[in-house]
């Protein structure tokens, strides 16, 4: 599944949206130099988004993902971090020519970070970051005061925050941290990307958030076409939002499919456990499953029931 | 708002009046009679009696502390044995040369050290930084009255392009200034660089470059944007502390400011001239980190915020 056909690079005939993918990633490598070695975190991978497309990348911590995708991203101190492979970004081939990051950072391209406490600078309010992100992508100029705080005002209200105006004028230690990874997502939106990158956007949030932020995430790739990598160790969070599954374990993809095909016939080991560790809602007083499934307890991730009726068609 | 002003005045004019109240018992402790010192070494029992009549100093501590309290509370701490002047006029004639030097050598300090961190957190591990790292220890370890000397050897003797003492002219702050500035400027850019290193390794700077913001902006906007609060911090407090008189620097240079003022009222046991230069600078030391400590909401929101919301 990883050497798909869409990996192949899209010819210049082709029509453009149908064809070319967002992000083609191939051979991609990561090596990190420590004192005493250099570790190679991410091994050969290769895949590829398109439009409208949600691609998960899932493993355990250190299984390399969020470096792949902190890598494609160009965000790994580059003293420590050696890259190689292709990616090739809505047709930049930002492997070639690491400068050309900079044409698609905050425009084609957008970062959801892990954690939304620690993402948005602390003295800094929350508006003054948005109209940044605004006036990078060219949306408003930053002399239009009008025009950036209606704009702001507009992508707040687009990820269902409640009272945009006063929401702006507010630091980030007021908010909480569902609010926070709202505004970020505004933040992202500013320049309308066409490919998000989700890192574990829902791990350091509540549960009862965690659904929240989901959905938002699916209605906006409903209303743009926007294309997703998500990146998660949580098969519930995986199987709700993703066409696509890449199973990572020491760098490299294990496995690769259709989420449905992945969880009905799991092809490894690895993925098995990583089945059997997703909870499973049930009543309080439930023995311990045989397959190893914690049972009873608050489930830490959304219900996978909710495949069959969560908003992904 | 008021509450904590108000609150954080009573807390300074507190630490004021304990400083001086130690001080009036230490030196009272201490070996030394400024009797002995006014009347010299030939005066006779008869006259070292008639001083110590005449200064209140035979009169029993309790009573002379007395004495002293309603000094504090008119604000007269009396007369200077050695100036023979009233000692709260002689510390405020020598007070705006130490203001000026300690202005100087902050706005030095700052306007050099900041720059030099923040060129220091871009550059980690070149060459250039290893040196420039090695001479702000090399700043840090060198005592201030050696600095002094070298510079006067220097600048003031061997190349006499600066006067080698006291203000006459604006020449004569630069070997002082730069004296007291070379400490504060390896100390200060090394926590520059410390702060700036640890807020450009925060998630919130990544997840800004992932947005495409412009390198200079995250140094100053974001990186330093969150250092400047311990920074501004340690200039203030340092600021504070050079108030009190940067004795040494001012002894070298022959500084006619608070700081060679105190050497000169200890040397001569001039009770009356040490209390006033005490209760002078403890009061600006306080009243700095009081506009410190005032001035931090306007650097940080959270403290800001915080106290509107407990308000």
């Amino acid at each position: 599944m990883t050497a798909s056909p869409e990996t192949q690079p899209a010819s210049p005939n082709s029509p453009k949206s149908a064809e070319q993918p967002l992000l083609e990633v191939r051979d991609f490598q990561v090596e990190l130099i420590a004192d005493t070695a250099i570790i190679r975190a991410v091994d050969a991978v290769s895949f590829t988004i398109h439009r409208g497309e949600t691609v998960t990348i899932i493993g355990e911590s250190g299984s390399g993902k969020s470096t792949t995708a902190m890598g494609i991203l160009r965000l790994l101190p580059e003293d420590l971090a050696v890259l190689s492979g292709t990616v090739v970004i809505d047709g930049v081939d930002i492997s070639a020519d690491p400068k050309a990051i900079d044409k698609v950072r905050g425009k084609t391209l957008a970062l959801i970070p892990q954690d939304p406490m620690t993402a948005l600078s602390p003295v800094h309010s929350i508006g003054s970051q948005l109209f940044e992100a605004i006036k990078i992508a060219g949306a408003a100029s930053g002399k239009d005061k009008a025009a950036l705080q209606a704009r702001a005002v507009r992508l707040l209200e687009q990820v269902h925050i409640p009272t945009p105006e006063l929401q702006l004028k507010k630091y980030p230690h007021q908010l909480s941290g569902g609010m926070l990874q709202r505004v970020l997502i505004a933040i992202a939106l500013a320049s309308e990307p066409q490919l998000l990158v989700a890192d574990e956007p829902t791990s350091a949030l509540d549960v009862t958030v965690q659904g929240g932020i989901l959905d938002l995430l699916l209605e906006l790739q409903e209303q743009r076409g926007i294309g997703i990598l998500m990146i998660t160790h949580d098969l519930g969070v995986a199987r709700l939002i993703s066409d696509r599954i890449h199973v990572m374990k020491d760098g490299a993809f294990v496995e690769s499919g259709e989420v449905q095909q992945i969880v009905d016939h799991p092809a490894t080991e690895y993925t098995q456990t990583l089945l059997a560790a997703v909870p499973v809602l049930g009543p309080w007083d439930e023995t311990p499953t045989a397959s190893g499934r914690r049972a009873a307890g608050p489930s830490t991730t959304p219900d996978p029931a909710l495949t069959e009726t969560g908003a992904k068609p | 708002m008021t509450n904590y002003i108000l609150k954080r005045l009573g807390q300074g004019l507190l630490t004021v009046f304990l400083t001086v109240s130690t001080v009036f018992i230490l030196i009272r402790m201490a070996p030394g009679d400024p009797a002995v010192s006014y009347a010299g070494p030939l005066a006779t029992s008869d006259q070292l009696a008639a001083v110590r009549e005449q200064f209140g100093l035979d009169k029993p501590l309790l009573e002379q502390y007395w004495i002293f309290i309603q000094q504090l509370i008119t604000g007269n701490l009396g007369q200077s044995y050695s100036f023979q002047a009233p000692a709260m006029q002689v510390v405020f004639e020598r007070m705006p040369y130490t203001l000026t030097l300690a202005t100087s050598a902050i706005l030095l300090t700052a306007v050099v050290a900041i720059p030099l961190g923040v060129w220091m957190s871009r550059r980690p591990d070149t060459g250039r930084e290893f040196g420039v790292n090695v001479l702000t220890i090399a700043g840090q370890s060198m005592p201030d009255f050696w600095t002094g000397i070298m510079l006067l050897t220097g600048f003031a003797v061997l190349v006499p392009i600066f006067p080698a003492s006291g203000f006459a002219t604006w020449g004569g702050l630069v070997l002082p200034t730069v004296t007291i500035a070379i400490l504060q400027i390896a100390l200060i850019s090394r926590m520059v660089r410390r702060e700036m290193t640890a807020n450009f390794a925060a998630p919130y700077l990544t997840v800004a470059r992932s947005r495409g913001v412009r390198s200079s902006l995250l140094t100053w906007r974001y990186a330093m944007g969150n250092s400047a609060i311990p920074v501004f911090t340690a200039l203030g407090t340092r600021f504070a502390a050079m108030l009190n008189g940067v004795v040494v620097v001012e002894v070298v240079f022959a500084w006619p400011g608070v700081g060679s003022l105190i050497v000169r009222a200890l040397e001569t046991r001039d009770y009356p001239l040490i209390q006033a230069t005490v209760l002078i600078t403890a009061l600006l030391a306080v009243g700095v980190q009081l506009l410190i400590d005032l001035a931090y909401p306007l650097l940080d929101p959270r403290v800001r915020l915080g106290k509107a919301a407990t308000a």
